[in-house]
């Protein structure tokens, strides 16, 4: 399998040149102590577009949408957001760029000492003084419409389902109507339809607030649907770079593994090292002297 | 063997930089935090969580203090016809001592432990990752407010301790074991001075500060999952505790040395 070949052309052709990118990495590792999650990773991410990341759990798909906001700092490389390089500003001067992103967490990160109310309100109170609470109150309720819950504002996290709690988050991820909106796996956790529901929001408010978007997920249903372009990391490289079609005939046998939800020949080879389920179970009579 | 040691060593300056860091920082948006009028809610909410709902349990410990201190202390003084002097002992080590280092153990274990598992639940659900992408400080939102409650209000739980301290032997010493009435407060008077008092509420500043800050940084810390939040805790208590016993040593050789530099202008002063 000739995996390095594939991974520098296929990283060469995410790094475009145009100056239609809102975002970039170039050259990032991250190391987490001897653990290496992202080894040299080069993107652009194009502005008013829908990219997908997509890989095998543990690949580094969240670290690498965490260093697009700066929440994880590079071991080496750098980040760009609108030409300008964020990885070496400090805390205090990250706090005015993030302004310009949402970011819904994996669980939703709701703080639940907070209503929804309070929750949507919290960025915006954190950024402007507030005179007219009539006119916030508005905000919240077309927020809160926007992803489909109006009339949730006194409702808590914990009173609210996995799939209310997302779209809660996704209220609060618009409030400060931001350039770039990244989704850390929207769909996992959700049954079948409240993914598709998730999946719609996503579209819907790439189309009506033009935002960009980067979607993390291992949702093949859910990056076909809504992807203008498809990146799929492995072992901490970018191993495919495409639209949905590019990816569907991909001929890395990695990519094709993963898209097709086939197990690999590695995994088969631990399971059957593992033995078999009658010599693993423990019965009761195990335990009986 | 040379290499484990090498690399926890290593690991063990990293951290200490890392809370030193951290205090750095703290005391940063502290400072910021007390011009800021949108720290103010964030300070008095945090005041009623931390101060009001801890006087119970501090004024139960106080008073217990000063009973037991009561009860342990009459046979030796009265073997000697000293039990009048009771009221001294009992007041000066609780005023002193006692209920500073108690309240602050008590705190640490009410207030340090509900500050690291709240803010080490909200690390691991990624709440402070949420505040961050807002483009706000964790450390201003989440860390200054329980840092400037506990420091403003552990001095006043240290006086509604000594109160119910001293209350407490009274009650022992002369409804109890019916010790003269006058005699007990007039050797108290005599005993007891103001910078005493002072003293201990002094150290409640340091042990206020101590306790949050080292519980808001084991929280800030913790490792992942519910194992990774209960450890916190109780390393939290453990190490605001013998920060506690550390500071109250280093403080009482601090105050000696400045009322015996001060001791001969006392006579000016008063």
């Amino acid at each position: 399998m000739n995996t390095q070949n594939l991974t520098t052309q296929e990283q060469q052709d995410s790094t475009p040149q145009g100056s239609n990118g809102i975002l970039a990495v170039k050259n990032v590792t991250k190391r987490f102590g001897p653990h290496l999650v992202l080894d040299n990773v080069s993107l652009s991410i194009e502005k008013g577009k829908t990219t997908v990341v997509i890989g095998p759990s543990g690949c580094g798909k969240t670290v690498l949408v965490k260093h697009l906001i700066v929440l994880l700092r590079p071991t080496s490389g750098e980040v760009y957001f609108n030409g300008s390089r964020i990885d070496n500003l400090s805390e205090q001067d990250l706090n005015e760029v993030r302004t310009h992103f949402g970011f819904l967490f994996q669980g939703g990160a709701l703080f639940d000492s907070l209503s929804v109310f309070e929750n949507i309100i919290f960025p915006i109170r954190q950024h402007n003084r507030i005179k007219n609470w009539r006119s916030v109150e508005d905000i919240v309720k077309s927020k809160l419409a926007m992803v489909g819950l109006d009339g949730f504002q006194n409702y808590y996290p914990a009173n609210l389902s996995g799939g209310q709690r997302k779209r809660v988050a996704l209220a609060r991820a618009i409030a400060l109507n931001p350039e770039v909106l990244l989704y850390d796996e929207p769909t996992t956790g959700l049954d079948p339809i409240r993914s598709d529901v998730i999946n719609e929001l996503v579209l819907k408010l790439q189309r009506e607030l033009g935002v960009t978007t980067v979607v993390v997920t291992h949702d093949m249903t859910s990056a076909y649907k809504i992807s203008d372009r498809i990146i799929m990391l492995h072992n901490g490289k970018i191993v495919a770079d495409g639209d949905a079609d590019h990816i569907r005939n991909h001929p890395h046998p990695v990519v094709q593994q993963f898209i097709n939800g086939q197990v690999g020949e590695d995994d088969l080879a631990i399971l059957r090292m593992s033995g078999t389920a009658s010599q693993t179970q423990f019965l009761p009579r195990d335990f009986e002297t | 063997m040379f290499e484990v040691l090498g690399a926890r060593a290593i690991n063990d300056i990293g951290n200490i930089g890392q809370f030193g860091r951290f205090c750095w920082q703290t005391a940063a948006a502290c400072l910021r935090g007390c011009w800021n009028h949108k720290t103010y809610p964030l300070i008095w909410a945090q005041m009623h969580i931390i101060g009001v709902r801890s006087v119970p349990v501090i004024m139960i410990t106080g008073a217990f203090v000063g009973m037991t201190l009561a009860v342990q202390a009459y046979d030796q003084l009265a073997a000697m016809g000293f039990e009048e002097r009771l009221g001294v002992l009992i007041n000066i080590s609780v005023v002193k001592e006692l209920g500073p280092v108690l309240a602050a153990v008590m705190l640490a274990g009410r207030v340090g432990g509900a500050l690291t598992a709240e803010l080490g639940t909200m690390n691991v659900t990624e709440q402070i990752d949420a505040v961050r992408s807002i483009g706000t400080d964790p450390i201003w939102y989440l860390v200054a407010p329980r840092v400037l409650a506990c420091l403003l209000l552990t001095p006043f739980l240290i006086i509604y301790a000594d109160l119910l301290g001293i209350l407490g032997g009274y009650f022992v010493g002369v409804v109890q074991l019916g010790i003269n009435n006058w005699a007990y407060w007039s050797f108290s008077a005599s005993g007891v001075e103001l910078w005493d008092i002072a003293v201990g509420v002094i150290k409640g500043l340091f042990f206020g500060g101590a306790i949050a800050v080292i519980s808001c940084y084991k929280g800030f810390t913790c490792k992942e999952g519910a194992q990774g939040v209960g450890q916190a805790c109780t390393e939290a208590f453990v190490a605001s505790f013998i920060s506690i016993l550390i500071l109250d040593f280093a403080l009482a050789v601090t105050f000696k040395a400045i009322y015996n530099t001060f001791w001969p202008f006392k006579s000016l002063v008063g």
